[in-house]
């Protein structure tokens, strides 16, 4: 079955490409001039990479949120708080923050119901603004615009004869991240090829055709719109618990909303991977080449490459390759 | 037996009726024609079936359960299917794929499509001799097989009574009379039709009785003949100059 599932997804011959990524990201840490820096800025990539595939969730049925960050922030303001202040494990936190961020996502659903395309897009990139308003003022709880330092980082542990120690390896770091974002991409195609899936993309094709042939099309945007959050959520707290610091402007930051639009409409949001090979291709470009050249307005390359891709891919660069979903 | 009761069924739009006080039955295995003019109300009627729309005045029952005013998706688990005036097909899915939604979601929901899924949807592909054409985006067919797509899409759900929307619009005289075979062979699956034929071409030869509707009003019922021999539906087609007035 599972490989039934890789050959629906990948028909044609691009059929290597992600191999081939999931290779070089791999062995990565052992190529000889892999520093600590190269490191993070890839464990970044991956962490906004699993941002982008959890916002395709949503975007499967055709929303488009510019407020993800409000997902990201609550996680990791979750995770962080509830690891620092209860004394919980951050692994446990983790998902906690998850939940925290689907609490909110169901809350939004619910106002956000009657509401499409544009309307849809410019209710949540205003939404992002209330949990960030409690978090900056309710000092007693999350230490207000002060923000939280020295957080917990991970726990080491023994994998086999391995003793994997997060905090201090650069490198284990990566590895967690890459583990974790794997599991997303598998998580994001079982979602798409299922009969879920089926629906999600019934309903971003033709909304009444989809109703009239028996979906129920309010129950399937609201759990897509949960599973997105929960997703980013767990990304905001992964990330919380590897910087050990957040304050309201990073964990809220507007990056947040934007970064995974932005990867998701150059890659293919019609597609399971192309949001997150976007992330992995353009973070690492804007770090290693553009933030160098012009320091202050770096970020000009997603607004070009975002530019692009609308106007001559509209399918991504990824999508491009593919065939039909 | 009857299957679709409307009792008394209005929708105002603003300060027009678009159907007003419609009293009908359609029993079932029958085939009925829903025939007039254009802003006749024949879309309006069945988006007020489907759930699409909700009625002002009336009631709608479909065998015995009282619709009036239910949601799309419960009315096509209940076994109402539609097809819509211009297709809507599921563009950047195969067509396969638009046939296995109906088939997947039309009465109860599963996780992963099963193969028996898979295979009632290409028979139903076969049926509207859309088979070489599964793997195929819905939004690269030709108008006239989107229409069939629509129609297998509908078919897929399992209905009890299919609601056609102009199936043969603009189909040359070959077309309609595969379509006139079409509509045999989904009425031999033991489904009720009610078919919307403005232009009368599909209608007249398959239907055992016709509904006229002017202006929001029953003009006329009765067996095909009856109907197009009737005065006001003349008029409703073609105005009064017959009768000199004008």
């Amino acid at each position: 079955m599972g490989e039934d599932l890789w050959k629906r997804a990948f028909p044609g011959p691009e059929r290597g490409v992600p191999l081939l990524v999931l290779l070089g990201l791999l062995f990565l840490p052992l190529l000889a001039r892999s520093s600590d820096y190269v490191l993070s800025i890839f464990t970044h990539a991956l962490i906004l990479a699993t941002l982008a595939l959890a916002w395709n969730i949503l975007g499967a049925s055709g929303s488009i949120s510019l407020g993800h960050a409000a997902f990201f922030g609550v996680g990791a303001y979750g995770s962080a708080l509830l690891s620092a202040d209860f004394a919980i494990s951050p692994w446990l936190t983790i998902p906690l923050g998850g939940l925290v961020a689907a609490a909110l996502a169901a809350v939004m659903g619910l106002i956000c119901r009657r509401l499409r395309g544009a309307y849809f897009a410019l209710a949540t990139l205003a939404f992002v603004e209330i949990p960030k308003v409690i978090t900056d003022n309710w000092d007693g709880l999350t230490r207000g615009s002060l923000g939280l330092v020295g957080l917990p980082g991970l726990p080491a542990f023994h994998l086999g004869p391995w003793h994997v120690n997060i905090a201090r390896s650069m490198s284990a770091s990566y590895y967690l991240v890459l583990v974790y974002t794997l599991v997303v991409v598998f998580l994001v195609a079982l979602v798409w090829e299922s009969n879920l899936g089926l629906a999600l993309h019934a309903v971003r094709e033709e909304e009444t055709a989809a109703r009239a042939a028996g979906v129920h099309m309010d129950r399937y945007r609201l759990f897509s719109l949960l599973l997105s959050a929960f997703v980013t959520g767990v990304s905001g707290a992964v990330y919380v618990h590897l910087t050990r610091y957040t304050a309201p402007g990073l964990a809220y930051s507007l990056h947040f909303s934007a970064v995974p639009v932005i990867f998701a409409l150059c890659g293919g949001r019609f597609t399971v991977l192309g949001p997150a090979l976007a992330a992995l291709l353009l973070y690492p470009v804007d770090q290693f080449i553009f933030n160098p050249l012009l320091p202050a307005g770096h970020e000009f390359l997603y607004g070009l490459v975002l530019v692009l891709a609308v106007l001559f891919l509209p399918g991504g660069f990824w999508g491009a390759l593919r065939r039909s979903p | 037996m009857t299957l679709l009761r409307l009792e008394g069924l209005g929708k105002q739009f603003g300060e027009i009726w678009a159907l007003r006080d419609l009293h009908f039955t359609v029993a079932e295995g029958e085939i009925v024609g829903l025939v007039g003019p254009n802003g006749a109300g024949k879309t309006t009627l069945f988006n007020l079936i489907s759930g699409r729309l909700k009625p002002t005045t009336g009631r709608i029952l479909f065998g015995d359960q009282e619709i009036t005013g239910g949601e799309p998706h419960k009315v096509c688990h209940l076994g109402i299917g539609r097809t819509f005036q211009s297709s809507r097909p599921f563009a950047r899915l195969t067509t396969l794929k638009n046939v296995l939604v109906g088939r997947v979601f039309g009465k109860t929901f599963r996780f992963r499509a099963r193969r028996e899924d898979l295979e009632a949807a290409r028979e139903i592909l076969d049926v509207v001799g859309l088979l070489h054409k599964a793997d195929t985006p819905a939004g690269s067919l030709t108008p006239s097989e989107q229409r069939r797509l629509d129609l297998a899409r509908a078919l897929a759900t399992r209905p009890r009574l299919l609601l056609l929307d102009e199936v043969a619009a603009g189909f040359s005289p070959v077309a309609v009379k595969q379509a006139v075979g079409l509509v045999r062979r989904v009425q031999e699956r033991g489904v009720t039709l009610f078919i919307i034929d403005h232009f009368l071409n599909l209608s007249l030869r398959v239907s055992d009785r016709l509904l006229a509707l002017d202006h929001g009003e029953k003009a006329a019922e009765g067996a095909p003949p009856e109907v197009m021999r009737n005065r006001e539906v003349i008029r409703a087609y073609l105005g009064l100059r017959h009768e000199g007035d004008h």
